[in-house]
């Protein structure tokens, strides 16, 4: 089985996959208690928009979709923030809004290519060096940060209200936390796909929380169910020929049941 | 003659949302050590002006000073401890540890990459063992009671070591037993490490006459003084515009 590792597709589809399963969970965490998992279904929708302008323009289709995915976040909080609006009408109107705004681009471009789908499914085949430089070094950013604001983040999600008026900076902290889920989204769609990476981010913290643990310990069973899907996931991608995003929301379903029986409640 | 600190200073103060006037020209004093009440009808502005204080809503106009600074250069919060309305009220399923919980409370002091000290351990356990909620401490939040959720909350609250604490509306969600227990310990805190104690309430069957002061708010702080004045009939119809008959009788 091990032998797959000699492929360098599969050294670098593993180190990509273990990199966005680590952060994802960690960051889903924090969306998934502040009932924001659409967010990450929203963004990943809007990076599929970077996507398509990069392919029509010759661009690099990971960072337009860096690129796409920030912008949106940042407006989408600022809607929600400043302007009082609804979280789910606001991810509403920019998820149906991006998958519109993204089919006319690619209508645009003449074809819905092999390159666009493995975009929407994920592709163990598709993650090159270049990928891993740019996931490398937005990933070490987006874990430093998550680290370093780790409890501010939590008392944001238990209790924004206290947390404001104990003296956190709550407004920047929430504008930082969409756009390092911004990233982790544009960053995962070669493994994942954008159509799957939602899950990724927010499966494994719901299915964590199931064992009725304190934060600490849901985060890092979290991250090991994850670490473990994406392993899985990828592994029946290459023995199967499956599109590796599906292959590991179905894992990331297994856990998710298996947690929901084990836990009876 | 010795003055007490004034830890709240509030002067002609005015808010209005949208067309509606919610609080107009309140004036206000708590001073270190103080045990005051915030009583008025539901809707007469006493939440409000409880956020106006916390920074939560900006005032129309006036002027808002804690410890003495004006508010907008105030970096101290931690010296305040809030405990807002319905904080008891947890999600069952929320991943939080009431030893989690209560250090909460000593976040803002920790700063980045603050890791726990010797001295936040000592405070997070010293706060709960004032409230007693430390047999709880690897309990889920959301599987206590209402009564042993408020005690967390205060004792989060606590952990900050804070000169004042704000409690907004405690009995909601908690039954009436718990409830006098609650004010209990409010009443302890106070007289034994000095903390001055703010709450609100609408109930006035809460009203202790040990309080230093009442404030009746109904869209303006129609009256200020203790609970001996507060509770004649004339009063309390003034608060609540409408003829009270006052009835005492002992809990």
């Amino acid at each position: 089985m091990l032998e797959m590792l000699n492929y360098p597709f599969m050294q670098r589809a593993f180190i990509a996959g273990l990199m966005i399963a680590l952060l994802a969970a960690m960051s889903g965490s924090f969306i998934v208690l502040r009932r924001y998992s659409l967010l990450s279904e929203t963004l990943a929708h809007v990076s599929l928009v970077g996507v398509s302008v990069g392919i029509l323009f010759g661009l690099s289709p990971l960072w337009m979709a860096v690129v796409a995915s920030l912008i949106a976040s940042w407006l989408i909080e600022y809607l929600r923030s400043v302007h009082g609006m609804y979280s789910d009408s606001v991810l509403a109107i920019f998820l149906s809004g991006s998958l519109a705004l993204a089919i006319v681009i690619v209508s645009l471009s003449g074809s819905f290519n092999a390159s666009l789908f493995s975009y929407l499914f994920g592709s163990i085949l598709s993650v090159s060096n270049d990928d891993l430089i740019i996931m490398g070094l937005f990933g070490s950013l987006s874990m430093a940060l998550l680290i370093l604001f780790f409890k501010e983040l939590y008392f944001i999600a238990f209790d924004e209200e206290v947390a404001r008026t104990s003296g956190i900076r709550v407004s920047l902290l929430n504008f930082m936390l969409v756009s390092i889920i911004a990233v982790i989204i544009a960053l995962s769609i070669r493994v994942v796909g954008t159509l799957l990476i939602g899950a990724l981010m927010v499966i494994p913290p719901v299915a964590a929380i199931r064992f009725g643990m304190g934060f600490f310990s849901t985060t890092l069973l979290s991250i090991a169910i994850a670490l473990v899907c994406v392993v899985a996931g990828l592994s029946l991608s290459f023995f199967f020929s499956l599109p590796s995003g599906a292959a590991i929301v179905l894992c990331l379903l297994v856990a998710f049941i298996f947690a929901m029986v084990v836990n009876k409640r | 003659m010795k003055f007490a600190p004034s830890l709240f200073e509030v002067r002609d103060l005015n808010f209005t949302h949208g067309e509606n006037e919610i609080l107009k020209t309140v004036n206000l004093t708590i001073l270190e050590g103080e045990y005051c009440a915030i009583i008025g009808p539901n809707g007469g502005g006493k939440t409000t002006l409880i956020r106006l204080l916390m920074g939560l809503e900006k005032p129309t106009s006036g002027t808002i000073k804690l410890f003495g600074t004006d508010q907008s250069k105030f970096r101290e919060w931690h010296r305040i401890g809030y405990v807002p309305q319905r904080s008891a009220l947890v999600d069952a399923t929320f991943p939080a540890t009431v030893r989690e919980v209560v250090a909460m409370g000593r976040y803002a002091r920790r700063g980045i990459l603050g890791f726990e000290s010797p001295k936040d351990v000592s405070a997070i356990e010293e706060s709960m063992a004032q409230m007693g909620v430390s047999d709880l401490r690897d309990r889920l939040i959301g599987h206590l009671s209402g009564g042993q959720r408020q005690r967390v909350m205060i004792a989060r609250a606590l952990a900050s070591h804070p000169k004042v604490l704000i409690v907004d509306e405690p009995n909601t969600g908690v039954d009436v037993e718990s409830q006098h227990r609650f004010y209990d310990l409010l009443r302890v805190l106070n007289k034994t490490k000095g903390i001055a104690i703010l709450f609100i309430t609408h109930d006035v069957g809460v009203i202790a006459e040990d309080i230093s002061k009442l404030f009746f708010v109904n869209q303006t702080l129609l009256l200020s003084q203790t609970p001996q004045e507060m509770l004649r009939c004339d009063s309390m119809s003034r608060l609540y515009g409408t003829p009270a008959h006052v009835v005492s009788h002992n809990h």
